[in-house]
């Protein structure tokens, strides 16, 4: 067990080899319901496409029920540190509680923030704008489809590190 | 005090609904780090609101050392969920309103017949929830002072941690 998994908005093509590969998969819509592409996650192992992002597996559930995501992906150029303030006080704001079921920083690298996913406890999208990583790159607020994401309990704190480059909250320094 | 809660042998395992209403397990809340437990009487104690403010600020050290806080008390989820808020704890509150570990414990504060809350007690542990230090803070000295319990955090680290000697 590794505490992550690969995970991405597939927004071309969702091939059969891309399918038969993930753990779980679901239609992304926007508000609008206009399909904008496929959330899925892959076992950790080898990279299943460019724009995967390390995400803490226990995000994932092949059970889970339809959510609505906010989604936050920094783009390399202009990724902060995991260890800046700001990160660190958006992270402090998840410890803090709020309308939320489940939260993922994503990880592309040993050093920077490349995003989160925060999947909404309601049917109401607009719950959604309290995303606390939303005030360091904009968010993208989808639908996903049932098959996707898990419900979690609030991650335990108040630790904020990353464990040997992990996703937070996933937690262990065992590989 | 039960007196198996001494060093060296396990804090037993609760199962309580956190300030969220979530059934936790603390085993899962110390997640492999060291882990600070105290039980506390309720929201509307001095003494417990005088030593919380001491472990919000120790939280902004703990936060960067991979360590963990849970608070235990009879205050039912709501209470405790706006009890922490109040704090600005970043950290799991469970949530026992009926009392179920209060006797195998021996945590039931007998003088309060009001209350009937757990007495105060904190706990240092290992991640397995072997009890490094126990600290009955019946009276308010008894309770640690974060010197101590970044001593005990300390020793705890040290002893979990392969690579506390910084690897060659």
């Amino acid at each position: 067990m590794t505490g992550w998994c690969w995970f991405a908005l597939v927004e071309g093509a969702f091939d059969d080899r891309l399918a038969s590969t993930a753990v779980a998969s679901a239609p992304a819509t926007g508000a609008d319901d206009a399909r904008v592409g496929t959330f899925a996650a892959w076992p950790a192992g080898r990279k299943p496409v460019e724009s995967a992002l390390r995400m803490d597996e226990r995000l994932v559930d092949p059970d889970g029920r339809a959510a609505w995501v906010s989604l936050v992906v920094v783009p390399r150029r202009i990724a902060p540190l995991f260890d800046d303030v700001a990160v660190s006080q958006a992270l402090r704001q998840v410890l803090r509680g709020g309308q939320r079921v489940a939260v993922s920083t994503l990880v592309r690298d040993a050093t920077t923030f490349a995003g989160s996913v925060t999947v909404g406890h309601t049917d109401d999208p607009r719950w959604q704008c309290d995303d606390p990583f939303a005030r360091l790159h904009p968010a993208r607020i989808l639908r996903a489809g049932p098959g996707m994401f898990a419900a979690r309990p609030a991650p335990a704190g108040p630790a904020i590190q990353r464990y040997t480059g992990k996703p937070w909250p996933a937690a262990g320094f065992l590989p | 005090m039960n007196p198996d809660l001494v060093p060296g042998k396990q804090l037993t395992d609760v199962e309580l609904p956190d300030h969220d209403g979530h059934l936790r397990r603390l085993s899962d809340l110390s997640a492999g780090d060291p882990l600070i437990v105290n039980f506390y009487r309720g929201w509307w104690c001095p003494k417990e609101q005088a030593f919380f403010r001491r472990l919000v600020a120790l939280q902004d050290e703990a936060e960067v050392a991979y360590t963990r806080f849970v608070s235990v008390s009879i205050d039912p989820p709501e209470v405790a969920a706006a009890f922490r808020a109040g704090l600005d704890a970043r950290w799991i509150f469970l949530s026992d309103p009926d009392r179920r570990y209060q006797t195998p414990l021996g945590l039931l504060e007998t003088t309060d017949t009001v209350h009937r809350p757990y007495v105060p007690a904190a706990f240092t542990l290992y991640p397995d929830l072997r009890i490094h230090a126990v600290y009955n803070g019946y009276w308010f000295w008894g309770r640690p002072t974060n010197e101590q319990l970044r001593t005990d955090l300390r020793e705890i680290t040290r002893a979990i941690r392969p690579d506390w000697e910084v690897p060659a």
